[in-house]
């Protein structure tokens, strides 16, 4: 029987309260004795081969008779009222078939009320103000030049602290904070804390804003068949599409398909309903034909969200032992046009060090700028790199190792809830990452903070490279959650289905529930498939984020596996005429020490004509007297070229623990990119916009510097991989966001180590570098 | 980008004159054009493909000319050749610096020579800025990190070649015809400031075309080395480069060429260095003025400071390589 629970969990910093549904018997995670096939092999990705030829139908690839294409008219204007719009000569060119604009097309309210689907007032530049539905794309792209739009220019704001000021203009009619007031956390007394401190620290870190640039970019087929609506989206969550389109449409859910195959990334920028999908239902429905709509890597970087930059100002207290006594963090966020999901800067400080008196501010502030949208560990990123420098400048100030400091601050209970930690494994992190990297080695001589000079370095006998180290540790959700629910079906020649509707977002989700299935049932994993990525099809699974899918749909799915297995083992036992507890299933065979020989599940399930075997599961709720974390160090390596500035990451030493491994091949994947995006970010990657215009002058992979190859360093990586045994059935927790998370602050200690000057502001390039050494 | 008619070329003269008419541009790679089309920052009713002019595909070699490159032979070719990389060092480092292996394979020498700036203004349609025939320049009083710090006047934008100062440090020279020209410049003559009348980076006008690049036979003890400073390891353009070779005698410079990239309009000509290097030994001390003369007179904006700086250290670093791998021979 269902059951109806209460439950707390804790999503990308934010916690909420509510109810689920789950049923289904409690299963334990595996235990150490008992002997796994599947989980824990490095089972190389069960799509690999359709993804790696072009077979994999993406998004990008969907192609529907009589499909037309939609190419949306933006903003040039950062802030602005449409005082007219005249479409009537794109509407005559030839091959156009609708032009959807506030005129013609339903007043849909948008991002919680902040706007409309074509909103008046346009907010930044890049804001959507119509959408041209034609033949091809080229033909829509030249309509695109002949709307004509008279706007009437409003002052705007792109600077959050500009837009703090009572003079600044108003960016939402509410005023430019988000809620009318900072978001605050508070424990402990702050002042108290501060006056037991021997020594404080005080610094101001400011972080750019990020572009995430998936590969695949944002967009949308709409395919309309009477009054039923079908949708192919490059989303992180079909179920939360369906709903947004259902509502906004006023349809019923059984009217509305979303679908998603293959994807080719979103790192958090596609978890919610874009506007493209309505456009492209709006215009499927006004031509009758199906429309599709995909972003350009121009408005990609323009509309399609990002790591929004921060101002944070932090301070710290401490004895002279080290022991933290009080932590203050004031932070600004540029949240850009619109907000509904404000990023949590002040979550490492408020979790990752032991320290009672701990004060968090944020302020989420509206400017005219394209708006943020959640990006890979957001605000754990941003609040990491302040709070681990600061941590560093500390450990240097008490001339104390920065390994030591944080060992000796290391917190055993989750200070925000009062909850033991089910594991941590940050402990064994940082002395297996210190061991790999020869931590000891390289700061013990001549001081705790080493300046080690290349000799040689690039030129003669002239020295002209620095060497330094750093490392920085990390603390994240990733605990999963319910609802999450699936079915496995086993077919009569001994095959099985697993039927789920999470998404598959590149990371491998695929290739994982296949394992499960195939432990739990006993089946050589060739014999699974699974079915992601359709509403209709599917069963409710959550968005593909806050590195919860596998914590989440995994137990669901071995739980459904389990009750196949179960129902299995009841007609084999009638069928074979053996006792149901002498049965035992491997490698697909049922064998019995009743039995002469194994025999096949085929050979049962044959004889029971088309018996269809369904076995359901669901996500069971979070432990309630524990917190479920995820933990990891780096340690970093770089040398910097005094005389051009240059920075080269040598390498990169990363441990973490995220609980049971399931699959070392697509982990190694999640870590190594996170790692690989987080130099990005601590090295080249950010947005310009141009400050008199409010435009994105980087919108391109040229000018947005992602690494590339020659960038990357050495990677070793290890997990501590220990079950979780009180996470889920599985003993396993996210690790799509951790690894991310502590890179830019390791390598920017290791270059404050290098010059032995810090330099506070992300990213670190040459420019920043020569300053800092006083050569401009 | 919008359509276009897409000929091929036949022979030199029937482009020149196909080339005349009014919206028709010539591509070869296209790797620059292409960008500018999507962009539709032009839109040109032609385009005259040159890559079926097999003649200028061709690159030869002799002691006695020295170096022959047709206009349409890739930045690949030029990196892979044996001899590029054996005679002329520098252009081989320059070729190799470019781009990407990808957009090297299309990418050919005329059209590496006569590329667009990659400034962010002029690259965007939203902006009509002084070189697309606007008012003003938008890099002056906006985002100018990529941007000059030499020479500029009304524009800002930097010369984005990797080949152009390498084989300005080469002396090269450039075949170039067209309606009413037939003849051969020096690649340093190519260039010019962007003016007024003349809002382009390059001498050529319309229906001109570079047909070959001619690489004088190496001089006697010639060393040079080829250094760009990028914002990542590959894929980029130079925020500052130096070409620089050298000739010695003993421990005397008897001749030095040096040419900057990503500083200026055009690649730029460090003529003060080289006068001071000529003649002398070198010493440490000397690399230093000579890399302090390269950026003299430099007007950095608000955000491109570090350029000069940056220039000085690729400079010395230039010099001291040069010298070094002499006494390594």
């Amino acid at each position: 029987m269902p059951k109806v629970i209460k439950t707390r969990t804790e999503f990308e910093g934010h916690v909420f309260e509510e109810y689920v549904v789950v049923e289904g018997e409690g299963l334990s995670a595996w235990d150490a004795q008992t002997p796994l096939r599947y989980i824990g092999r490095q089972i190389p990705r069960t799509d690999g081969p359709e993804r790696v030829t072009g077979k994999a139908v993406y998004t990008f690839d969907v192609q529907l008779p009589g499909m037309l294409y939609g190419k949306i008219l933006r903003s040039p204007h950062p802030h602005a009222r449409i005082k007219s719009i005249n479409t009537q000569r794109a509407e005559r060119l030839p091959g156009v078939r609708a032009v959807l604009s506030f005129k013609n097309a339903p007043k849909l309210s948008f991002r919680q009320g902040q706007t409309f689907l074509f909103d008046e007032i346009v907010r930044y530049v890049g804001d959507e103000v119509a959408c041209v539905i034609a033949d091809e794309e080229e033909i829509a792209e030249d309509a695109l030049e002949l709307i004509e739009v008279e706007y009437e220019r409003l002052p705007f704001v792109l600077d959050p602290e500009e837009a703090l000021r009572p003079e600044a203009p108003n960016v939402q009619p509410s005023g430019n904070l988000l809620n009318g007031k900072p978001d605050i956390y508070e424990r402990g007394d702050l002042d108290r804390g501060f006056s037991q401190a021997d020594l404080i620290v005080e610094r101001t870190f400011r972080t750019q804003c990020a572009l995430h640039n998936c590969l695949e970019t944002h967009g949308s087929v709409a395919l309309w068949e009477g009054d039923a609506l079908t949708v192919w989206d490059s989303t992180q969550h079909i179920f939360g599409v369906r709903a947004g389109l259902a509502q906004l449409l006023g349809l019923p859910l059984h009217k509305v398909r979303v679908i998603k195959r293959y994807m080719g990334g979103g790192f958090g920028s596609k978890n919610g309903l874009g506007k493209y999908t309505v456009i492209a239902a709006l215009g499927a429905k006004a031509t009758g034909r199906p429309v599709k709509i995909m972003l350009d890597r121009h408005e990609e970087n323009l509309a399609a969200g990002n790591r929004p930059s921060t101002i944070q100002h932090l301070k710290v207290g401490a004895r002279r032992d080290g022991t933290l006594t009080a932590l203050e963090l004031k932070a600004i966020v540029n949240a850009g046009a619109f907000c509904t999901w404000p990023p949590s800067v002040g979550g490492p400080a408020r979790q990752l060090y032991l320290c009672p008196n701990v004060k968090t501010e944020q302020y989420t502030v509206f400017t005219n700028t394209g708006p943020l949208s959640a990006f890979r560990a957001p605000g754990y990123v941003e609040g990491t790199f302040a709070l681990e420098s600061l941590m560093d400048e500390l450990a240097h100030e008490l001339k104390i190792d920065p390994l030591e400091l944080r060992l000796k601050n290391y917190a055993e209970i989750d200070q925000t809830t009062g909850r033991p930690y089910s594991t941590k494994g940050l402990r064994e992190a940082y002395e297996r990452g210190a061991k790999l990297f020869g931590w000891k080695a390289l700061t013990s001589n001549p001081s705790p903070v080493a300046h080690l000079r290349e000799r040689g370095g690039a030129v003669g006998e002239r020295a002209t490279k620095l060497r330094g180290v750093g490392m920085a540790s990390q603390i994240w959700s990733g605990n999963g959650m319910p609802p999450a629910y699936a079915i496995v079906k086993i077919n009569p020649d001994g095959t099985a289905t697993v039927v789920t509707g999470t998404q598959d977002i590149g990371t491998g989700t695929k290739t994982v529930l296949a394992q499960i299935a195939a432990e739990e049932l006993g089946f050589p994993i060739e014999k699974i498939s699974v079915e992601i990525g359709d509403t209709q099809l599917g069963l409710y699974a959550p968005l593909s984020a806050g590195s919860m899918t596998v914590a989440s749909v995994g137990p669901a799915v071995r739980l459904a596996a389990h009750e196949a297995r179960q129902q299995l083992l009841d007609v084999a036992a009638q069928v074979l005429e053996v006792p149901r507890e002498s049965l035992a299933i491997c490698d697909g065979l049922l064998s019995s020490p009743a039995l002469k020989e194994a025999v096949a599940i085929k050979d049962v399930l044959e004889k029971l004509e088309n018996f269809m075997i369904i076995g359901r599961g669901a996500r069971e709720p979070n432990p309630e007297d524990v917190a479920v974390n995820t933990f990891g160090a780096q340690f970093a390596e770089v040398t910097v070229d005094t005389e051009t500035g240059e920075v080269k990451v040598e390498r990169i030493v990363a441990v973490h623990d995220s609980g049971r491994v399931i699959n070392p091949l697509t982990l190694s994947s999640q870590i190594e990119g996170g790692i690989i995006q987080g130099l990005g970010y601590a090295l080249f990657e950010q947005r310009v916009v141009d400050r008199n215009t409010g435009v994105v002058v980087n919108d391109n992979l040229e000018n947005y510097k992602l690494p590339t190859a020659l960038d990357i360093p050495e990677i070793v990586f290890e997990m501590v991989d220990r079950p979780d045994h009180r996470a889920n059935n599985l003993g396993a927790k996210g690790v799509g966001e951790p690894p991310i998370i502590p890179t830019a602050a390791a390598i920017a200690n290791a270059v404050a180590n290098a010059l032995g000057i810090r330099i506070y502001e992300l990213p670190l390039t040459r420019e920043k570098i020569l300053k800092a050494l006083k050569r401009v | 980008m919008r359509s276009f008619e897409h000929v091929n070329a036949l022979n030199i003269q029937t482009t020149v004159a196909l080339l005349s008419e009014p919206s028709t541009e010539a591509i070869a790679g296209g790797t620059d054009l292409l960008g500018e089309l999507k962009a539709r920052l032009r839109s040109p009713q032609r385009l005259v493909n040159l890559k079926t002019l097999s003649k200028l595909r061709e690159i030869r070699y002799s002691p006695r000319v020295g170096l022959r490159l047709g206009a349409l032979v890739t930045l690949a070719e030029i990196e892979r050749h044996p001899v590029v990389q054996e005679r002329f060092p520098i252009l081989a480092q320059a070729a190799s610096s470019a781009a990407t292996p990808q957009l090297r394979h299309m990418g050919t020498i005329g059209g590496n020579l006569c590329q667009k700036p990659r400034c962010w203004y002029y690259r965007n349609k939203l902006f009509h800025c002084w070189l697309k025939g606007g008012d003003i320049c938008f890099a002056e009083d906006g985002e100018n990190k990529y941007h000059a710090i030499l020479g500029a006047d009304r524009c800002h934008a930097v010369h984005p070649s990797d080949l152009a100062p390498a084989l300005i440090a080469l002396d090269a020279t450039v075949c170039v015809v067209g309606p009413e020209v037939e003849g051969e410049i020096s690649l340093e003559e190519l260039y010019t400031k962007p003016t007024e009348r003349h809002r382009r980076m390059t001498i050529l006008g319309p229906g001109e075309l570079i047909t070959e690049i001619r690489v004088p036979p190496p001089k006697k003890n010639a060393r040079g080395v080829y250094l760009k400073a990028m914002e990542r390891g590959s894929w980029s353009f130079a925020l500052v480069s130096v070409a620089a070779q050298m000739s010695l005698e003993g421990e005397r410079i008897t001749d030095a060429r040096i040419a900057l990239g990503g500083v200026a309009a055009i690649p730029w000509r460090a003529r003060e260095s080289e006068r001071l290097l000529v003649g002398q030994e070198f010493s440490e001390e000397l690399a230093e003025r000579a890399a302090e003369a390269a950026v003299a007179g430099a007007q950095p904006l608000r955000d491109n400071g570090y350029k000069v700086p940056l220039a000085k250290s690729l400079v010395k670093r230039a010099l001291e390589i040069s010298i070094r791998e002499r006494s390594d021979m």
